[in-house]
């Protein structure tokens, strides 16, 4: 990289005051958005309680699509939570310093999207009240879950990336909470001051931190592997024609982290602009975001040429009756997602001015999710509607209720998020002022370059 | 056992007072830098590079494999349903299982290793200053009661651990570091009581 | 864990060059399973509740057309793609090799009525009622399903419950013949035969070995239960 990261040579102080700023007491515009945003909510709360005090019969799931927009949820809002952490863990096991900035909103994403996407399963049951039947202790009525059934295997992978991811975000935050208990009166200063468990930020303790971070880094990227690859069984493990397939875990890895990149790239837009953080969050952090969503975009559309590919060769009547009614049925869809997903992302991302352009990153990366958002429903909806008997062939659309709801996770997400960044760091400054602390100029021929004094801590 | 604390505004002064203390008799072990970012080890002090904690890591995934196989492959043996001509016992789902249960452990038990080994959570009162939040760096000494040979870690000598001082009375040892991170440039001392 | 292991294993024998699509039996299954009544909303919104289906396809061109029915219920497969994936084994295999279907363990995920490619289970998306004075008709023996969970045909499992505990307290086995299925009763033409396949000597096991036994989704590899003798031989011959 030729550029430096950041701007050179900054107060601490400065730089506290400027990435806390998430942290000043909130406007009437911040109010206002959080209102509306729990209205939207109040009404997903309204509708699915609606859904359980009558019958299913609102939904528009009918025979044979019983899994409706409620699982592509699901799948979405779970392939979303791929790219925070990973993308992070990712980044810091490669020591890019780049990733600096980025690394909260990352992993705060991943911790809000996983939970509502852990919700679905539980909001699409027949008999939610009864949900506890799933879970494995031991009870009177001699009931004990079928752990053959993929759906024990999301129940437990999906824990585990609850748990693993929000320890995650909370080892990230640990020295920035010090920092902020440092600077806070009152109750934030008791709430930080607890979380922060007496961190002093002894030289003993940043070496003890920064081997945990890398280990868990490690760590936890095979659990996201894991864990998409499990969302994939859930359809792969089927006899379903178009999803009964071995390609899937992997597709299913690669869409969710495509979906997560253009997420985080989202989010960093918008919190660079709610948060005035343009000197952190410069155009060198979108350029490379770009490269990485470039990349997968590539890696994504490999995965579908393959798929598509080897069910056209074989032509087997009811898989290619699958495909040929999905083509011919949501042909708009199809070429949105194949755009947005595929087209769009090749051929804009080569460019380093659209890379460097806020505005165009943003559109780009929202087509991006759009186009997920129908690649779940394209490869849940026509597989059910076509499945082996031709006399029981179905459509779906989805009803008011399942889009309230729908509406409602996105404002959920929206809101947890939004009063996340009103209590947390929303940038992990210490990272980013370990950056420029260490920082110094090198004089080189007739030059002086910026250099990183002393290898990363951490590195063993 | 006192800790002082010495608050300086610059890494240059914090090291100059590092070196000074050093050269007169204070240990390494003795000495730590607080600081709200991380310097490379040795730029200020020298810390023992090793550390412990992923032993619990890999613990609690060996636990968790097991409680994993437990739950999934043990209760299908302990309450046996047959369904057909399928085996009891699973063989795929109990590894994915397994292999879940067994991350979730290592998770957990890393962030649990590493409190443990840096001593936290602490709730008392120990010498501090919200200015090193501001990038201000605080230098701190450790000063055992005098005369005493105290062995500190299982693998240090008293040598190594407290340096030359030792032979001197705690509070002469105090007064000394005092006087040495004044020197250097310290902008106020924080000192802790004994306990 | 010793193996349980039975006598039985039920099957049934569909002759479709038997079968006129009377649909006699559908309403025989109606009748004896409490199968909810639906109107012409639910069947237009493909939520229909019937257990057993008569799939109707017309072969040739005008004016030489024909009807040809394919009744269609539960194939009670042997490796049974519904089974495995429900998260609470309310869907299990029972020892007569039958799919049991536990009502009031469903949670309804929903996976099973996915996963069975000959989509005969059905789903409660409504809270059923029995206009008066239907309700008077409801089986003693069987449950009345509520809301959000699953159901299917179990081959009148009520009914080979009871032919067990008779013969039982003869002390033999049930005789061929003596246990059938409302369907089956039903059927003015024996379109539907049904017995223990386990024994070589039943009406079923000898109708299976006819050259003409098919079965639904063979390629699948569910080995169902539920044998189809071809029919059709006049337009093809």
């Amino acid at each position: 990289m030729s550029e430096p990261t950041l701007p050179a040579a900054k107060s601490a102080g400065r730089m506290n005051d400027a990435m806390l700023s998430s942290l000043r007491p909130p406007t009437l515009r911040w109010y206002l958005l959080a209102f509306f945003l729990g209205a939207v909510v109040a009404w997903g709360l309204y509708a699915f309680g609606y859904m359980v005090s009558t019958d299913m019969s609102c939904t528009g799931l009918d025979r044979p699509v019983m899994w409706g927009i409620f699982i592509v949820n699901f799948v979405f809002w779970i392939g979303l939570s791929h790219s925070g952490t990973m993308v992070s863990a990712i980044l810091r096991l490669s020591r890019a310093n780049w990733r600096r900035p980025i690394l909260r909103a990352a992993e705060a994403m991943t911790v809000f999207t996983v939970t509502v996407g852990a919700l679905f399963p539980l909001i699409h049951l027949g008999r939610n009240w009864v949900f506890f039947y799933l879970i494995p202790y031991p009870n009177q009525r001699g009931l004990w879950p079928n752990f053959r059934s993929a759906l024990l295997w999301d129940a437990t992978a999906i824990f585990t990336y609850v748990i693993g991811s929000s320890l995650f975000l909370y080892l990230g935050m640990l020295p920035d909470l010090a920092v902020a208990r440092d600077r806070s009166a009152g109750w934030r200063r008791t709430l930080y001051g607890a979380l922060a468990m007496g961190w002093r930020g002894t030289a003993r303790e940043w070496l003890i931190f920064h081997k945990a971070s890398t280990l868990m880094a490690a760590l936890i990227i095979p659990v996201a592997v894991s864990v998409h690859s499990i969302v994939a069984w859930d359809f792969a493990v089927t006899v379903v024609p178009g999803w009964h397939s071995t390609i899937f875990p992997p597709y299913f890895v690669i869409g969710a982290i495509l979906s997560g990149v253009a997420a985080v790239i989202t989010l960093m837009v918008i919190i660079r602009k709610a948060f005035h953080l343009e000197e952190y969050l410069t155009p060198l952090h979108f350029d490379n975001m770009g490269k990485l969503l470039l990349v997968i975009a590539l890696l994504w559309s490999y995965a579908y040429f393959v798929e598509v590919q080897t069910t056209w060769y074989a032509h087997e009547p009811i898989e290619w009756e699958v495909f040929s009614f999905m083509a011919g049925k949501y042909t708009p869809a199809l070429l949105l997602m194949l755009v947005g997903n595929s087209l769009l992302p090749l051929t804009a991302l080569c460019f380093r001015r659209i890379r460097r352009s806020v505005g165009a990153m943003l559109a780009i990366s929202l087509l991006v999710n759009v186009a997920m958002f129908i690649e779940r429903y394209l490869i849940i909806v026509p597989s059910l509607s076509h499945k082996n008997m031709p006399f029981v062939w179905g459509t779906y659309f989805p009803s008011w209720v399942e889009l309230s709801v729908t509406a409602g996770a996105f404002a959920g997400f929206a809101l947890m998020y939004t009063l996340f960044a009103k209590c947390f760091p929303m940038v992990a400054l210490t990272d980013v002022r370990e950056l420029e602390a260490r920082k110094v100029l090198v004089p080189f021929a007739r030059a002086e370059l910026p250099s990183i004094a002393g290898k990363e801590a951490g590195d063993d | 056992m006192i800790e002082i604390l010495g608050i300086f505004r610059d890494f240059e002064s914090a090291g100059r007072a590092v070196e000074r203390l050093v050269g007169e008799g204070f240990a390494e072990a003795q000495i730590t830098s607080l600081t709200s970012v991380p310097y490379p080890d040795g730029a200020l002090v020298k810390t023992g590079q090793r550390t412990r904690f992923r032993w619990l890591t890999l613990g609690c995934f060996i636990v968790g494999a097991v409680a994993g196989f437990a739950l999934a492959a043990g209760t299908a043996w302990l309450y046996p349903v047959q369904t057909g001509e399928k085996p009891i016992i699973a063989y795929y789902p109990t590894g994915i299982v397994t292999y879940e249960l067994a991350m979730l452990f290592a998770l957990a038990g890393t962030i649990v290793g590493m409190f443990l080994e840096m001593g936290l959570p602490v709730w008392r009162k120990r010498p501090y200053d919200p200015a090193i939040a501001e990038g201000c760096i605080g230098i701190s000494v450790t000063i055992h009661p005098g005369g005493e040979a105290v062995v500190c870690g299982r693998e240090a000598e008293t040598g190594e651990c407290i340096g030359s001082v030792f032979s001197l009375p705690a509070g002469e040892q105090k007064s000394r570091a005092e006087e040495i991170m004044r020197e250097a440039g310290a902008l106020r001392i924080v000192a802790e009581e004994p306990s | 864990m010793e193996k349980q292991t039975s006598p039985y294993r039920w099957g049934m024998v569909v002759d479709l060059d038997r079968c006129s699509g009377c649909g006699a039996c559908v309403v025989a299954c109606q009748a004896e399973n409490n199968v909810a009544i639906c109107g012409k909303k639910e069947i237009a919104e493909g939520r229909n509740m019937h257990w057993l289906r008569i799939e109707r396809f017309w072969v040739g061109e005008y004016p030489n057309v024909r009807a040809r029915f394919l009744p269609v219920l539960c194939q009670h497969c042997r490796d049974a793609p519904c089974e495995p994936v429900c998260p609470v084994y309310a869907s299990y295999h029972n020892p007569d090799g039958l799919n049991g279907q536990v009502y009031n363990r469903c949670v309804g995920t929903r996976y099973c009525g996915n996963n069975c490619p000959y989509a005969v289970r059905v789903f409660n998306f409504y809270s059923h009622q029995w206009p008066k004075p239907l309700e008077n008709q409801l089986s003693p023996d069987i449950t009345v399903r509520t809301r959000g969970v699953m159901e299917k045909c179990t081959f009148c499992i009520q009914r080979i419950r009871r032919a067990k505990e008779d013969a039982g307290g003869e002390g033999r086995l049930i005789r061929d013949g003596e246990v059938q299925p409302a369907c089956a009763q039903t059927c003015p033409t024996e379109a539907l035969v049904f017995g223990n396949l386990a024994d070589p000597r039943s009406r079923v096991a000898r109708l299976v070995r006819s050259p003409r036994r098919f079965r639904l989704l063979e390629h699948l590899g569910t080995h169902p239960s539920v044998y189809y003798l071809k029919g059709g031989g006049r337009e093809h011959v």
